[in-house]
This record gives C-alpha cells, sequence and structure tokens, in this order.
C-alpha cells in the first residue's frame, strides 16, 4: 500500500512544470517587453486614478483647481482608455510568463519567496482593475456586491505597490533587454508557429483594435469607429448622453415643473434667500462652452447657459473666497449633492446653467437648473439644484 | 528547452537589484495602504466579498482561462498549411481578448429602460464587425506572406 507521501509525489508527478510549456514565446524578451508596457499603462491609470479619487473625494490640504477647464476630460478620458489597452497587454504578459505558475522549486531563497508572495497582489489586482472596471462602464454590476469606485481604488494602491516590487525583481533582465543584450533563452528556436516578435505585434494590435473601438466615446473624431463603446456622444436627450435620467434618479416631471421650483442659498451667507427660477433668470446670464466627463470615460462639450454660481452667492451676501456644497432635490443618491472649492466657485464659467446648445435643458440634463463647472467630473455636475450651501 | 525566468545557465546565481530590498519595503507599505483602505471603508467594499472577487480573479486566470488557452494553442500549433499558422494564431489572440472585451455590452446586462443612451449600440453587430476586420486583415496579410513566400521559391 502506498504512503500518504507517495501519493503527493505521484500526484505532483501528474503536475506540470515550467519545461512542459513548449512554446518558444514563453520567453524573457517577450514578457519584459509586455512588463514594460504595463509599467507604463498601470501607472498611467494609477495617476489618472487617484486624480478622479481627489475630484470625488476631496481632502482639505489639496484643492483641486478650476483649469484648464478639459483637464479632467483628458484625465479620465486616459484613464478609461488605457485600462482597456491594456486587457491584451496584461493577457499577453500573463500567458507568456505562464510557465512560471507551475514553476518548481517553488522558491530558490529569501529573495525568491518573497518576489514570488508579491506576484500575488499583482497578478490578481491586475485582474481584478481591469475586469471590474469593464463591467463598470458596461453598467453590469451583477458581479460587484462591493461599491465600486471604493473597492477599484483601494485594489489599485495594493496593485500599484506589487508592481513597485516586481519592477525592481525585474531590473536585472530589463537592464539586458534595454541594453540589446542576447539572453540565455536567445536565439528563438526556428519554428513555423507564430513568433515572438509576431506576438508583440499581434498584442499590440489587439490592443489598438479594442481602443479604436471604444475610444470615440470621448475622442470626438474617431466616434465612427466607436462599434464597441458603451456610450456614444451624440447619442442621448438634446443630442448628449446622459448618466442617469431624472426618473432613474426618483424625479418626476410633476416635481421638476412646478412652479414653485425655488434654489435655496444658505449656510454662512448675510442673506439667506429662496430664488424663482425667474429671479435667477432676471440675474446677469452668461454662456460657457464646458465638457461633461463622466467618470466612465465618455465626454463631449456643449454651450450652457446660465447664472454664475459666484453671483448668487454674493447677492446671499457669502464672503470671498467662500466655498459651497451644492444639492439636488433628487432625494437619495450618493452623487445627489457636490462640492465647490473656492477656487471653483468663484470660476467665472462655474453656472447654474437653465440652458443647453441655447435650448431649454431636458429633464433628463437637468431641468430646471442645473451645476456646470470648469475641470470637473460629470457625476459632480450636479442636476435639479434646489440648493447652495455656503462654508 | 522551456524559456521560463526561473531558469539560468547551470551554476549562475540569481541577480538581484539593489533596489530590491528598498523596493518591496516601499511596495508592502503601499499594499498595506491599499489592504487598510479596504477595511476602513469596509461597508463600501465588503472585504470578505471584495477578497472573493480579488484572489478569484487571479484563480479563475490561472486555473481555468491560462490553461484553456494553453490547451487551443496546442491545438492550433498542428494546422495546416504551417504558412498560414502565425497569422491563425495572431488573428485568434485578437478574437479571443476582442470577445472577451465585448461580452457585457453584447449580453447588454447594462441596458436600462429609461436610460437610452446606456450601451444604446447593436453590439453584436460591432463584435462582428471588428472580427470581420481582424480576420480580413489576418487573411491578407497571409496571403501576402504566401505570395512573397512563392515569389522567392520561384526566383
Amino acid at each position: 500500500m502506498r504512503s500518504p507521501r507517495d501519493l503527493a509525489l505521484r500526484a505532483r508527478g501528474l503536475l506540470p512544470d515550467q519545461h512542459s510549456f513548449r512554446s518558444p514565446l514563453h520567453a524573457q524578451r517577450p514578457a519584459a517587453y509586455l512588463g514594460m508596457a504595463l509599467g507604463v499603462t498601470f501607472s498611467i491609470c494609477f495617476v489618472t486614478g487617484v486624480v478622479s479619487h481627489l475630484h470625488q473625494n476631496p481632502v482639505s490640504w489639496l484643492d483641486l483647481p478650476a483649469r484648464p477647464a478639459g483637464l479632467y476630460r483628458v484625465s479620465q478620458g486616459l484613464h478609461i482608455t488605457t485600462g482597456i489597452a491594456s486587457i491584451p497587454l496584461l493577457l499577453g504578459k500573463l500567458w507568456v510568463v505562464y510557465p512560471q505558475f507551475w514553476a518548481r522549486p517553488v522558491v530558490s531563497g529569501v529573495a525568491s519567496a518573497v518576489e514570488r508572495l508579491s506576484i500575488i497582489p499583482l497578478v490578481a489586482g491586475g485582474v481584478f482593475l481591469l475586469f471590474t472596471g469593464v463591467v463598470n462602464i458596461a453598467y453590469w454590476y451583477d458581479p460587484m456586491v462591493f461599491f465600486f469606485p471604493t473597492a477599484h481604488f483601494h485594489a489599485a494602491w495594493i496593485t500599484i505597490g506589487a508592481l513597485v516590487v516586481h519592477i525592481a525583481a525585474k531590473l536585472p533582465i530589463t537592464r539586458q533587454v534595454l541594453g540589446g543584450r542576447p539572453l540565455p533563452d536567445e536565439p528563438e528556436p526556428v519554428h513555423d508557429g507564430l513568433g515572438r516578435r509576431g506576438f508583440l505585434l499581434t498584442v499590440g494590435a489587439a490592443s489598438a483594435t479594442l481602443v479604436l473601438a471604444t475610444v470615440g466615446q470621448t475622442f470626438g473624431p474617431l466616434k465612427r469607429l466607436a462599434v464597441l463603446s458603451p456610450r456614444r456622444p451624440d447619442t442621448g436627450p438634446q443630442g448628449y448622453p446622459v448618466n442617469k435620467a431624472a426618473s432613474q434618479a426618483g424625479l418626476d416631471e410633476e416635481t421638476l415643473r412646478d412652479p414653485g421650483f425655488r434654489v435655496a442659498v444658505d449656510g454662512d451667507v448675510e442673506n439667506p434667500m429662496e430664488l424663482t427660477l425667474d429671479e435667477l433668470r432676471a440675474m446677469p446670464q452668461h454662456e460657457v462652452v464646458l465638457p461633461i466627463a463622466c467618470v466612465e470615460g465618455w465626454s463631449f462639450e456643449a454651450r450652457w447657459r446660465g447664472v454664475r454660481v459666484r453671483d448668487v452667492v454674493a447677492m446671499a451676501g457669502g464672503r470671498d473666497g467662500a466655498e459651497a456644497t451644492v444639492e439636488s432635490i433628487q432625494r437619495v443618491g450618493r452623487y445627489r449633492t457636490s462640492p465647490l472649492n473656492p477656487g471653483q466657485l468663484d470660476d467665472p464659467d462655474t453656472l447654474l446653467a437653465f440652458e443647453l446648445d441655447g435650448e431649454e435643458l431636458h429633464i433628463d440634463h437637468g431641468y430646471p437648473v442645473r451645476l456646470i463647472s470648469p475641470n470637473r467630473p460629470g457625476v459632480q455636475q450636479t442636476k435639479w439644484v434646489n440648493k447652495i450651501v455656503v462654508a | 528547452m522551456s524559456a521560463s525566468e526561473v531558469e539560468r545557465p547551470a551554476g549562475a546565481e540569481e541577480t538581484w537589484s539593489r533596489l530590491f530590498w528598498p523596493a518591496v519595503v516601499v511596495g508592502w507599505v503601499v499594499i498595506a495602504i491599499g489592504i487598510r483602505g479596504v477595511l476602513i471603508d469596509a461597508a463600501d467594499t465588503l472585504p470578505g466579498r471584495w477578497l472573493v472577487l480579488f484572489l478569484g480573479s487571479a484563480v479563475i486566470h490561472d486555473l481555468l482561462l491560462a490553461p484553456v488557452v494553453v490547451l487551443l494553442g496546442i491545438g492550433v500549433a498542428k494546422a495546416r498549411p504551417a504558412w498560414a499558422r502565425p497569422y491563425l494564431q495572431g488573428a485568434l489572440i485578437c478574437t479571443g481578448t476582442v470577445v472577451l472585451f465585448a461580452y457585457p455590452f453584447v449580453r447588454g446586462f447594462g441596458r436600462q429602460a429609461n436610460n437610452p443612451s446606456i450601451l444604446p449600440l447593436d453590439y453584436a453587430e460591432g463584435l462582428v464587425i471588428v472580427l470581420v476586420v481582424v480576420w480580413v486583415a489576418a487573411i491578407g496579410l497571409a496571403l501576402v506572406h504566401r505570395w512573397r513566400m512563392t515569389r522567392t521559391t520561384g526566383a
């Protein structure tokens, strides 16, 4: 009768190891090139992701600037596009190094043990971030029981930490590759399948394909190619997409078209007041061209007309350098309010807008009045505004 | 011989950058920041469920997706004619990644009746268009390669 140890050894013999994988594509140079590309794309995603997080979760020690007006549009468009481009890069990289998953001995020293341990959060985090990112822009929330932005954000720190360790572990090989020196597994053996160079070109082509099929949701000139993009910048009420329709926010026409609709201004002001829509329209009106740039990566630019928030706050007797919270009539929802820091509040383009491209706002765009402000995520361009609390 | 990264010529020592251990400290501090965030924001992240999907991402890749790709690769490596094989492999890699990405769009899980600006397109049609472009390009490149091969052989 066999001992448990014999059985364990026998079972182990049935498992593959690093020698079981015969493809010449499991090689150091393609791994290094794909790794470098992912180092760049994940770094871009991390930095732009932190920027987006700071917009949505402002910190006291950093007032984000209101200018340049289109900065968030660019940074979040870059976040989503770079994330999408990373999908083939990550899958390609994981496939090239897949024999490592089965490598024996499992570790060959303390440094090797730490390196392999750090691979777990790197692989898990990389796949998790791209998967949750895609299902989020596809509005497919079932696989995510948690609140996506928070879960995605913290996972990004874990992944980037693991990436720091991995980059340092791979510095010697990266130097060899960048120095053009031949590697131990080179030259590539002669074979008639896809070669290492062809594989890298293919992965690059797959990335380019996904980008071209989606980037038109934020980059207008390519919108005709955007056959797989979750949004079209020209599709929706008044020809523009919306993140949340009035009915999704629990609002109906009756509430929004109530002649008694008022916008209250209170908080740290000398004369708290409630302004009717006619009173707001009687104030100096301004027209601005500003983008709505959604956290999901789509965006459009439009003409908005309305009254400056700073004029409204000044009329109520708010002090210079004030900040404010803009509130929506919608009763629930994480984004029913949004903060304006002093720079954003004072910006001449920060409006309570009544019109979009010369027409009264559609209720899904925030009728009767909405916030529009430069360099901010779309979720903070509060719709159906009925209160400004000055601080 | 496999080209795995742990293999090196007999007797060669593993080489580690001087930056490795400092990077381990920095990296794991950053990882700890992330873990702390998951725990502090537990009401949003649901740490238990979060962990299942986080580690599950690696498990599903390493024990399901990758083995399937390896098995498919073994089959494709025998495809004939040999001159067309690299282009077949390239087209299949592109097809696989595009299908994976497009799946939730094609299925339309996120469609919302009261907001038609969400997922406004026919994504099945979009997927077919992309795949036709990929395969036409692959077949075109394969035929050019074949034509060049024939010309060289004939010369």
